[in-house]
């Protein structure tokens, strides 16, 4: 029967060669026993619609041979949630430390505003090569257990050595009934925070950054900042620094999904020290005169007014940071009231 | 196919699966080549595909679980299988494994009754 050969050859082709005559042997045995049991049933040779729809039902030829092969994952069950594990680890271990090197190393080298864009438009191709390379590796795991499984250990071993004792504590709930911090949240606030890291060290050479296109004009004008804002500035990348090491060891150490009201409240504590000293200036000088004996006369009287508005907004915002930071401890002790209600 | 049915399926499947490999080393006791075998087992109401059982009777007796040989039947070459001795051990354990789930279950079904 031409077509059962035709078949037949269609399946050796995507057998292995090894054992591909053996196997088609045993098939064209088999086959021909139940086309004969066929034959004898109907007294008569199949027409060609009924042997097509017979091989038809045997299965689409690559398929029959794809049974023949042994079970082949490019990563299997036994190690993929390892694989998921680390995958997700790694990214965002890779997404940090770009975002880390970004932020440190354009404001040193090419500070401009584009070349940060362009720094975080890299991003997706960066993440995809990482995985790329992930799943590479644990690909090459899975190839070399399966096919040398006495010199591979079982991937079990490698965490034989767990004991429930080690396991974390219970993480506690948050009482105002929201939903925990997730870890993407976590990563991206660590993210976030390294780009607004790269932005804040660009802003002493790119006043338009925080300006827009008053940079321009203020360049263009009589004023200069006092010497107190380049201190002002170290003070805000040393606290955006210590934001950024708090959340990246609640990240390592599993805590990020705790409440970060403690660290909020910390963070803005020490935020009252850099406004501390803008207020302790003398005389309050935050806007000098670029030319004092030429323009002094001139300018005078607008100095006064931008001096004493500049002030009068620190002063302003000093408040809102004391009242939130009293709000937040207010809320502390209402929390704290509740739940010992609630126990007695 | 519904959801459902797809659901239906995917479990029939699975609850099959290991029961062919018993069926066919239980079957295996005397000799069959493939589409004998297939044919006394669509008998005895276990359908199995062409496809399924033929390369089963192969991963099988790689695993040392079946022998094989090439033996001329009717004028035709063909391939007999047979439990090996340790396909016998094993078949002696895995149908002890078998009456103890099936007892299991039936005591289970009839519990929740």
């Amino acid at each position: 029967m031409e077509l059962l050969d035709r078949y037949l050859q269609a399946v050796k082709k995507f057998l292995p060669s090894r054992r591909q005559d053996d196997i088609i042997a045993e098939l064209r045995a088999n086959m021909e026993s139940q086309l004969e049991d066929k034959e004898a049933e109907l007294a008569r040779p199949l027409t060609a619609t009924e042997a097509g729809d017979w091989l038809k039902q045997m299965g689409a030829p690559m398929m029959v041979a794809a049974r023949y092969q042994p079970q082949q994952y490019l990563i299997g069950p036994a190690i993929f949630p390892i694989y998921l594990y680390v995958l997700r680890r790694v990214i965002v271990l890779a997404l940090i430390v770009y975002s880390a090197v970004v932020a440190v190393v354009i404001p040193l080298t090419a500070p401009s505003g584009t070349a940060l864009i362009a720094s975080a438009l890299r991003i997706p191709g960066i993440l995809l090569t990482t995985a790329v390379w992930v799943t590479a590796v644990f690909a090459a795991v899975e190839f070399f257990a399966t096919h040398h499984p006495g010199k591979c250990p079982p991937i079990d071993a490698l965490f034989g050595a767990w004991s429930p004792s080690t396991l974390p504590p219970l993480e506690k709930m948050p009482t105002t009934g929201r939903k925990p911090r997730s870890f993407a949240q976590a990563v991206a606030d660590i993210v976030f925070g390294l780009f607004f890291l790269g932005w804040l060290l660009l802003i002493p050479r790119h006043l338009f950054l925080i300006m827009g296109p008053g940079a321009f004009y203020w360049n263009a004008s009589p004023f200069q900042f006092a010497n107190v804002w380049m201190t002002f500035f170290w003070w805000a990348v040393a606290l955006s620094v210590a934001q950024l090491v708090w959340r990246c060891v609640d990240l390592v150490r599993g805590t990020w999904q705790q409440s970060a009201r403690a660290q909020r409240m910390t963070m803005q504590a020490i935020r009252l020290g850099p406004l501390e000293l803008l207020l302790s200036v003398p005389g309050h000088l935050y806007v000098t005169l670029k030319h004092p004996a030429a323009d002094q006369l001139q300018y005078g009287s607008t100095l006064y007014t931008i001096n004493k508005n500049i002030h009068t907004s620190v002063l302003f915002i000093c408040a809102i940071i004391v009242l939130q930071l009293a709000f937040d401890i207010g809320r502390i002790a209402l929390d704290a009231y509740r739940k010992r209600a609630t126990v007695q | 196919m519904t959801l459902a049915e797809n659901l239906f399926e995917n479990l029939r499947l699975e609850l099959r699966r290991g029961c062919l490999t018993l069926a066919v080393l239980v079957q295996l006791r005397q000799e069959h080549y493939g589409y004998t075998l297939r044919k006394d087992l669509a008998e005895c109401g276990l359908a199995i595909d062409e496809s399924t059982l033929y390369p089963l009777l192969r991963r099988l007796e790689s695993q040392g679980l079946l022998v094989s040989e090439w033996r001329e039947e009717e004028k035709r070459n063909k391939r007999f299988y047979r439990l090996s001795s340790d396909g016998e051990r094993m078949l002696s354990q895995l149908l002890e494994e078998w009456n103890s789930i099936n007892a299991s279950i039936d005591a289970i079904i009839n519990r929740g009754q």
